[in-house]
């Protein structure tokens, strides 16, 4: 009688440990460079796992979240071009329905306040959510995409185990995504390891670097290469497109035309250059600066005098911003398509 | 010895009980959304006081921070947020607290979600962005969504939209409700109507951005609430 009563006892006990049991999450350490800042992002309230990175990873290289499956976010965001979208000056999306910006990078933004090229976006976590619904990009809700997600084989258990449960929320699947492209740091160029004194410039970089603390490096600040700020930087408005930037966002006419700086990683793959893309190559880039822009009251004030760079120091910038160029990152197969 | 054995059964039992009788003792916060006295049905022609005349599609809206207080000084509070939607029938019952026979003095809640909440990343529950109540190209929740149709609006299918949200001061769009209820009742009365009483749709149909003409509506939002 006794001993039945102790297996009862221990059978509820067991029972109740069952219950309450967690599955296990393998946490994965975010790596800051020595000498980085602090990243903005917040990793209390979404912990890297493994398995939260992985479920982001396949989320980020799935059609599913577009309306006709037929756009995933890697359809703008290629790896091997600094996860960006190349040789469109807009990026075009859902039924070759074309937007009216130039895709931004996804790098470092862990290190990034405000997102989209008008800053609109106060949250990593929740920036997803604009090229899922927007209409020329994936054109699909967030509602229904967690019913498709649901509803699939492979998802659930997935979800299960990045976040404990088969019940797929609008709130895991953005946090997910948000594991995977966070972790997308390049700090391995040949620049970062001069910095490191593992290399050592050519005399046309060191030139270039020189040339680049003197004229860029205030907007384009090291070792992030932006200062995550806005700056209107001297580009004829595009009249068809009419895009004010970040005066759509503050309402406030003192950010008429101003955009965010962009990080020039890997700078030498992510071609079209600005907002609209109207730049091919570096060397236009550099020519704007030089002789092109456009005064207005908000241009930004490192720009008012034109740089005046001789042909051959427009030259030696861009052979250090070829320094800037993480094959690591352009080719790690960890951040790649997953294949099963 | 038997009596052991049983005792997680009789606990079990009396927990259920309790979690039982709690249900039907609470006091629960209970919205009433109506158009000039009737229940307000979706899709349905309404006509207004500016005679327009409209159907409404879809109706969201937060309710949170809700506080009762009790004729002795004491009060409930309650942090969480709601999702209010006419489409679903149980986000009209908000369940307070236990019923203690008190007399209830003053009601109070906000419409809409505050700014950290617009500051937080992606959220769960009523506040997850599958709801639908989040900006996607500017953050930030949408505090009430109202949509519909008007042959007063010359819009594409004659709608009208009014996405009425923004947290950045000066265009902070949630408003706090207060009510004194003269019944001692939770009941809260929304009067749809007294809205578009307010509103000329011909000229304000379509507010999907913070702004001055969020704020607007906003304010005209705190005059449909009301209690018993």
């Amino acid at each position: 009688m006794k001993k039945s009563i102790q297996y009862a006892v221990l059978g509820i006990v067991f029972l109740i440990v069952i219950a309450f049991a967690k599955i296990e999450c393998t946490p994965l350490y975010f790596n800051i460079p020595k000498s980085w800042p602090k990243p903005h992002y917040n990793f209390k309230t979404n912990p890297l796992t493994e398995e939260g990175f992985q479920l982001g990873r396949q989320l980020f290289y799935d059609p599913i979240l577009s309306k006709d499956s037929t756009i995933s976010c890697s359809s703008c965001h290629m790896q091997a071009t600094g996860f960006t979208h190349v040789d469109h000056d807009l990026s075009h999306g859902i039924e070759g329905k074309i937007g009216t910006r130039n895709s931004l990078t996804l790098q470092n933004l862990a290190w990034s306040k405000h997102f989209m090229w008008d800053g609109g976006i106060n949250h990593l976590d929740i920036q997803a959510i604009a090229p899922i619904t927007s209409e020329v990009e994936m054109n699909e809700s967030l509602e229904n995409v967690v019913v498709k997600l649901q509803n699939s084989k492979k998802y659930p258990l997935l979800f299960e185990k990045a976040f404990g449960t088969k019940k797929i929320t609008g709130q895991f699947t953005l946090k997910a995504l948000s594991q995977f492209v966070v972790s997308l740091t390049t700090t391995n160029a040949k620049y970062d390891k001069v910095m490191q004194i593992k290399a050592s410039f050519s005399e046309m970089e060191k030139k270039g670097y020189s040339l680049f603390k003197k004229n860029c490096a205030t907007c384009h600040q090291e070792p992030l290469f932006t200062s995550d700020s806005f700056e209107n930087n001297g580009l004829p408005k595009d009249s068809f497109l009419n895009d004010l930037g970040r005066m759509k966002i503050s309402q406030n006419p003192k950010d008429s035309l101003q955009f965010k700086v962009p990080t020039l990683r890997n700078i030498e793959f992510t071609f079209p250059y600005m907002h609209d893309g109207r730049f091919k190559t570096l060397s236009e880039v550099l020519k704007h600066y030089n002789s092109g822009i456009q005064q207005s009251k908000s241009l930004s004030k490192e720009l008012s005098k034109p740089l005046h760079l001789s042909d051959n120091e427009r030259t030696e910038i861009i052979a250090f911003l070829k320094t800037l160029t993480d094959k690591e990152f352009l080719f790690n197969p960890r951040f790649s398509y997953p294949k099963e | 010895m038997l009596s052991k054995l049983f005792l997680p059964f009789i606990l079990l039992l009396s927990f259920w009980q309790a979690v039982a009788q709690n249900q039907s003792d609470s006091l629960a916060l209970t919205l009433k959304i109506e158009w000039k006295g009737n229940p307000l049905a979706l899709s349905k022609t309404y006509i207004s006081s500016n005679n327009d005349t409209l159907q409404l599609h879809q109706l969201k809206f937060y309710v949170g921070n809700i506080q009762i207080d009790f004729n002795d000084k004491s009060n409930f509070q309650q942090k969480v947020y709601h999702l209010i939607d006419l489409e679903n029938l149980n986000s009209m019952r908000i369940p307070i607290c236990k019923n203690e026979k008190k007399n209830i003095s003053q009601i109070s809640f906000s419409i809409g979600v505050d700014s950290l909440q617009s500051v937080s990343g992606a959220l769960a529950g009523d506040l997850d962005p599958a709801k639908g109540m989040y900006w996607a190209w500017q953050s930030g929740y949408i505090n009430m969504k109202i949509e519909g149709t008007s042959s007063s609006c010359a819009t594409r299918n004659n709608a009208f939209h009014f996405h009425i949200g923004g947290y950045l001061p000066p265009n902070n769009a949630s408003r706090k409700i207060v009510l004194t209820p003269k019944s001692n009742s939770l009941e809260v009365i929304v009067d749809v109507a007294t809205l578009f009483d307010n509103i000329l749709l011909s000229e304000n149909n379509s507010i999907m951005i913070p702004g001055k003409k969020a704020m607007e509506i906003a304010n005209k939002c705190t005059k449909i609430f009301a209690s018993k």
